[in-house]
């Protein structure tokens, strides 16, 4: 059996271990609840404002397909990511997997694989929703051959969070502490973002742009976004603050040019960035199962 | 390591910090072998074992099963190996079949393969009944028993077991001695780490003994009966103990000492030979009513407290 073989074991062995598990199933629903939540809202307080034009109707399926990305995605990556490997060691069933034939480096991608095949399915399936429930409260979308693509980039977005919260689960090989940390990251991260951004704002430092692009949730809220504006014209300022990073208006009035080629710029940041924090988490995973013994139960 | 080495620990130490767990031990063990690994808590029994299985890492040394380091190359080391832990902890959330298919293909078992095996497996362990239903409403005994199920499901040349018969009833752990000593026939190494001295007596052909991180013994069973000791004791029971049967026994040149405990001389003999027959004739002899008249060799546990206390 070859190695492709021995990891397509173990990612199928990860879907059947976290959807045996009722809190992701609960937290996929509640992110479809959620979201559709939202788009009702939207719906039916924003008709007939500023926000809500005819010209915007038609691109509501971003916003039905970037709001959850924001907050639930995120949650649902650390919650999944967070159990992948430290449930093993809790239960006590990594000594039972790793002392078959496989090698440490190939359960580690088995497990990798698996739960984030799983998160990208139920982004699959938050995408889909948001594209009928925008289609659904707001007529006829327009754009949607983008909608792959989009998907894509939530996927790829969602690796600094999902990575962070395996190396913990890792590194920790406790299945609370590790999600309750990748958390309270995520937490610090967009809090300390915002800060950085009004003192930039305040200041015009770039010590402070720089900063606030180097810290994990720029890359994951962004790029996203960033890669709608490359792909498409939305006609509306105000739809666009909603999603948009607020350095780049910033950046644009300060330096005159415009914000297209801002955006260019910042999606090549954020792709580079995303990467970075993905392969050093990953990095930091494979070193410690390589490097130490298997835990016993530990739970 | 010899020619038909399947195990070969070779100077192996573990440390957890600053706790020596294993210091230097070595051992082989032959194919076709059931080799039992004795030893009080904490000996290094289990360090071993996971060592074995690549879960740990050696400070020092190495192990081989098959002539590879599971540690190194755990595909090609581990592929003919089967491991049942003490107590172990299985995935809840599949049944009896799915957990033993799921091992199946972690094997590589194509899936023909897997659906005999199951079943056969679920039948051998007492489970068929039980083989649709989810672990989790398992009882220890059930769950044991699905471990060692799971550890033949690669019909594996080597069997590891830890303290595998725990937890279970003793009709299974007489199933589960007689299913040991018949795969030992079909020519598998048994490699079984056990506090059952009685179960190891019958079912090992060879013995290691650990202490403190320390091999105190590795070799057949009869040799380390033998190693171990110190001398044999004919116990007879008779009708009335006179004092001319005591010192006429004692007279003899075979006899060290005669001890009287009411009705039951405790006769004991200067070599490790079975002198019952010279004893029943003198005792007739002295017109003694004899009762019972046994030998006491030495039992393993016997052998292995004496080996814990620095007897050898």
């Amino acid at each position: 059996m070859g190695t492709l073989r021995r990891v397509a074991v173990i990612t199928g062995y990860e879907w059947r271990r976290a959807l045996a598990k009722k809190s992701v199933l609960a937290l996929i629903i509640l992110a479809v609840a959620v979201q559709t939540l939202i788009l009702t809202l939207y719906s039916q307080f924003t008709a007939g404002t500023m926000f809500l034009t005819e010209e915007v109707k038609p691109f509501m399926w971003i916003l039905g397909v970037l709001q959850g990305q924001g907050l639930f995605v995120q949650l649902i990556a650390i919650i999944i990511a967070g159990s992948t490997m430290s449930e093993e060691y809790e239960h006590g069933t990594a000594d039972i997997l790793l002392s078959k034939p496989i090698t440490r480096v190939e359960y580690l991608s088995g497990k990798f694989l698996g739960g984030f095949s799983l998160l990208a399915l139920v982004e699959a399936l938050t995408t889909v929703v948001g594209v009928i429930l925008a289609s659904w409260f707001f007529g006829p979308q327009n754009s949607l051959q983008h909608v792959p693509l989009m998907f894509l980039a939530i996927i790829y977005s969602t690796l600094i969070f999902f990575c962070l919260s395996f190396m913990f689960s890792e590194a920790l090989r406790r299945n609370t502490l590790a999600m309750l940390i990748a958390l309270a990251i995520l937490i610090a991260s967009s809090i300390i973002s915002q800060l950085l951004v009004e003192l930039y704002r305040m200041t015009g430092e770039y010590l402070y742009f720089y900063l606030s692009r180097g810290i994990p949730t720029w890359g994951s809220n962004y790029f996203p976004s960033l890669l709608m504006r490359e792909l498409m014209t939305i006609p509306s300022t105000a739809f666009l603050n909603l999603i948009n990073d607020p350095l780049i208006p910033i950046e644009a009035t300060k330096r005159g040019v415009s914000e297209a080629i801002l955006v260019r710029e910042a999606l090549q940041q954020a792709a580079i960035i995303v990467a970075i924090y993905a392969i050093i988490f990953i990095l930091v995973a494979v070193y410690r199962l390589l490097k130490s013994d298997v835990t016993k139960k530990t739970a | 390591m010899g020619s038909h080495s399947v195990i070969n620990v070779l100077n192996l130490t573990k440390y957890y910090g600053k706790f020596k767990a294993l210091d230097s031990i070595s051992f082989t063990v032959d194919k076709g072998w059931v080799y039992g690994y004795l030893g009080p808590n904490g000996a290094g029994k289990t360090t071993t074992i996971r060592i074995m299985l690549g879960l740990l890492k050696p400070c020092q040394g190495e192990v081989q099963i098959a002539g590879v380091n599971p540690s190194a190359d755990p595909v090609h080391s581990l592929q003919f190996v089967g491991y049942a832990p003490e107590l172990p902890t299985l995935q809840t959330f599949f049944t009896g079949e799915q957990l033993l298919d799921f091992m199946g293909k972690m094997f590589g078992l194509s899936a023909q393969a897997r659906k005999e095996r199951v079943w056969q497996l679920l039948d051998l362990v007492g489970l068929k009944e039980w083989g649709k239903k989810k672990i989790g409403n398992y009882s220890k005994g059930m769950v044991q028993r699905l471990s060692v199920a799971l550890a033949l499901v690669n019909d594996p040349m080597v069997l590891i077991m830890d303290e595998p018969t725990i937890g279970m009833d003793p009709e299974a752990t007489a199933h589960f001695r007689s299913l040991f000593t018949n795969l030992s026939k079909e020519g598998k190494t048994i490699f079984i780490s056990s506090h059952l001295l009685d179960e190891v007596q019958r079912i090992c052909t060879h013995v290691g003994m650990i202490n403190k991180g320390k091999i105190v013994f590795s070799g057949p069973i009869e040799e380390v009966l033998e190693a171990f000791t110190q001398q044999w004791v004919v116990e007879a029971e008779l009708e009335n103990v006179t004092k001319s049967v005591v010192s006429s026994l004692k007279k003899l040149d075979f006899v060290e000492d005669v001890q009287v405990e009411g009705n039951r001389l405790m006769i004991k003999l200067k070599e490790k030979k079975d002198m019952r027959g010279e004893i029943s004739s003198e005792i007739f002899k002295q017109k003694g009513v004899l009762l019972s008249l046994n030998l006491h060799k030495i039992t393993l546990e016997d052998a292995y407290l004496r080996a814990l206390k620095g007897g050898q």
